[in-house]
């Protein structure tokens, strides 16, 4: 008998401790961030939050290509796991097509606010609409990166050369260094240029400047890739003949990397994001402080134009609390938040950050950065970009580590491009 | 049920009850997480989805014909799968015969020898991927110390060179098992047959043939058969290491799979895909028990 009572006690015991509900106790938000510079902001604005308001917020924070999935995989099935995720612009319009993000206009209104104001960045807003530029809004813009062409002063006053106009000067400039810099101030060789071209995202967002400066676009008026025009094909040379003087094995590398060698002072050259700049300047990190320079994208046939690369936050449909999430959205993307956020490193989406004279003091390229944000381009908003950044970024990836020709690798990109738009009609 | 009935003792209808309830935990277990899951994804497989709904296709199967990627990938696995067994197999054989003597230290060597076998996969990819760094790393500084030019061997990032790499960190990995499994075969070997071979006057060489090698066939046919299995299904180094670059060079089946599926998201294909890969495999493996048992009994 008293064996029996115990067992049922224990069972008991046991069963009443499985206590779990699927709404999650109230004043909590789970936010979904990027790990790198671009998330660092954000996740310490989330914990200024937290102490001010006494919200608790779950951090979740995951690497570029993990944090992707993970967004996807829980809006789809609509757990509701996120009440905040970081996108990436590019992910956006597969996010806002599949209809997995909260429209914010009516959540704006009810915390009192018309619209989003006026003092966004026209070119960083317009992403967070869908369709891009004209439709409702689902997201707002945190991250203002958009690329810079970063140089080494110190190694262009010492060969007397000019911040490079054109890809031409630049690729004169990148030669000089290169030949001169034997034996650098590491002891080693300093490559006149560091690019990323690992296949994917790293390769196609470093390739897109240089592409579009050439003439070329991925997409004809009717919607059919044309990659491969000769523009696009001399783009892709030009790549290539920039890679001789990159670092062996950069058809390999990642942001990381490129860091890596900008940070070391092994490169003296690179397409970046502003949120780097704190970093090049950052003692601890960085033996080029106070080396690094940077000006708008250099230009070919076309003038040059910076690719668009924010990081927005969005609530997903499903999330438990999204009024609160809101409340935190307005809050940090507010001018005061943002400032501060500006103030640890992170590029600011508003204009009136950009003109700030506190702000100037700290970071004298903030006019090169507006000016760059203001006339840079986005990626194709398409929603099957993942697939077409993943073909393309293969073949990139493939010209520049010597597999095939340039010529061949945009012909096959532009057969793997027409491949995936067929699916998806 | 009337011999269970017999076998515990007639006491009406709760014997059965008994031995059914202790193995329902593992029944339910089996069904809700290999079987369930297999049938699913054999269902998502043969559905496509169009702009008019869900509908029953064979599409995902026929795309397999014309998916160049599919194919490379294919390739790329077998060539890796072959590569790395043939190394694996030799090596630990090698080192099995070599540690089945009585020497001093033996003890030592082997357990040293199996370190790198316990090490989780993902932290073998980390530690080699900084080993293999064509700049920062560790086997290029070694080589420049001697003098040797590195500036075309960067190993993970170099189309040539890539696989190669990839192979040796799998070798370096898991040769140890390899080595684990056919010693344990050779101390299992009897001294009698050596003994034979020794007066019937067999050279070194014709007493391996002869008498090691047959006598050892179940543990190499255990070994191949894992080995393979794992092999053909290779990930995380992979992934860690170059994650298919550069340009596809090391792109494998697996990686194609996941791609697809959490990229892309297309589990329809992805489905398809995995299933031709359990097709590959099953037939193997297959091939292998046929071939090594009928050499056995001829």
């Amino acid at each position: 008998m008293r064996p029996t009572i115990i067992l049922t006690l224990l069972l008991l015991l046991v069963l009443t401790s499985c206590n779990r509900t699927v709404e999650p106790t109230p004043r909590q938000l789970t936010l979904a961030i990027v790990s790198g510079v671009e998330g660092d902001a954000l996740k310490q604005a989330a914990a200024d939050y937290g102490s001010q308001f006494g919200i608790h917020i779950n951090i979740a924070q995951f690497p570029y290509a993990n944090l992707f999935e993970k967004e996807l995989i829980d809006l789809k099935s609509r757990t509701g796991a996120y009440d905040l995720i970081m996108l990436d612009d590019p992910w956006f319009p597969r996010f806002a097509n599949e209809h997995l993000l909260t429209e914010l206009t009516p959540l704006l209104r009810g915390s009192g606010l018309a619209s989003p104001d006026t003092d966004f960045v026209e070119t960083s807003l317009a992403l967070c609409r869908h369709p891009y530029e004209s439709g409702p809004l689902y997201a707002l813009p945190y991250v203002g990166n958009s690329q810079l062409f970063f140089y080494r002063k110190d190694l262009f006053e010492k060969y007397s050369l000019k911040p490079p106009a054109s890809w031409t000067d630049a690729l004169t400039a990148v030669k000089t260094i290169h030949e001169n810099e034997k034996a650098g101030a590491n002891g080693g060789q300093v490559y006149g240029y560091v690019m990323r071209a690992a296949q994917g995202n790293a390769a196609v967002a470093d390739f897109m400047p240089i592409f579009w400066a050439f003439g070329g676009e991925m997409f004809d008026a009717g919607g059919k890739p044309t990659v491969n025009s000769p523009a696009g094909i001399a783009a892709l040379e030009f790549m290539v003949e920039l890679g001789k003087y990159s670092p062996p094995g950069y058809a390999s590398f990642n942001a990381d990397d490129v860091g890596a060698h900008l940070l070391q002072g092994t490169a003296a050259m690179s397409i970046n994001w502003p949120a780097w700049i704190s970093s090049f300047n950052d003692a601890s990190k960085s033996k080029v402080v106070g080396k690094m320079e940077f000006t708008t994208l250099p230009a070919a046939q076309k003038q040059g134009q910076a690719e668009i690369g924010n990081w927005l936050i969005a609530i997903p449909r499903d999330s438990h609390n999204a009024q609160l999430a809101v409340e935190f959205l307005i809050w940090a993307t507010s001018a005061e938040q943002m400032k501060r956020s500006a103030q640890r490193g992170n590029p600011p989406t508003r204009k009136s950050l950009f003109q700030d004279p506190e702000l100037l003091q700290k970071y004298p390229a903030y006019p090169a950065q507006l000016r760059s944000l203001e006339s840079s381009r986005p990626r194709p908003r398409t929603p099957q970009w993942n697939e077409i950044e993943n073909a393309f970024g293969i073949f990139l990836s493939k010209a520049n580590s010597g597999t095939l020709s340039p010529a061949e690798a945009m012909n096959q990109a532009n057969a793997e491009i027409e491949k995936i738009l067929q699916r998806a009609r | 049920m009337p011999k269970s009935r017999r076998f515990f003792n007639a006491h009406g209808k709760r014997e059965w009850l008994l031995p059914v309830l202790f193995i329902a935990p593992a029944i339910a277990v089996l069904l809700s997480l290999s079987i369930y899951p297999l049938i699913y994804s054999l269902t998502v497989s043969l559905q496509e989805e169009t702009a008019a709904g869900v509908t029953w296709s064979l599409g995902n199967f026929a795309r397999l014909l014309t998916d160049d990627f599919f194919r490379t990938a294919l390739g790329h696995t077998l060539v890796y799968a072959t590569a790395a067994l043939t190394c694996e197999f030799l090596l630990g054989l090698g080192l099995a015969l070599l540690l089945n003597k009585q020497i001093r230290g033996r003890s030592v060597f082997r357990a040293s020898l199996l370190v790198p076998m316990m090490l989780p996969t993902v932290v073998v990819g980390v530690v080699w991927r900084l080993l293999l760094h064509s700049n920062f790393g560790a086997l290029n500084g070694t080589l420049k110390q001697f003098g040797i030019n590195t500036e075309t061997l960067t190993w993970t990032a170099s189309p040539r060179l890539a696989m190669l790499s990839v192979i040796a960190v799998d070798v370096w990995q898991w040769t140890p098992f390899v080595f684990l499994v056919l010693l344990a075969g050779l101390q299992a070997i009897p001294q009698e047959p050596y003994e034979a071979a020794l007066i019937d006057g067999s050279s070194r060489w014709q007493t391996f043939r002869h008498v090691t090698l047959p006598l050892l066939k179940p543990s190499i046919l255990i070994v191949l058969l894992l080995r393979t299995m794992d092999l053909l299904r290779v990930f995380d180094q992979i992934f860690i290491l170059t994650e298919g670059g550069p340009g596809f060079a090391t792109e494998t089946i697996s990686l194609y799979i996941y791609r697809t599926a959490f990229r892309f998201f297309d589990f329809g294909y992805a489905a398809a895909m995995s299933f031709v890969l359990l097709a590959l495999t099953n037939v193997i493996s297959v091939i292998y028990i046929k071939f090594l048992q009928a050499k056995e009994t001829a």
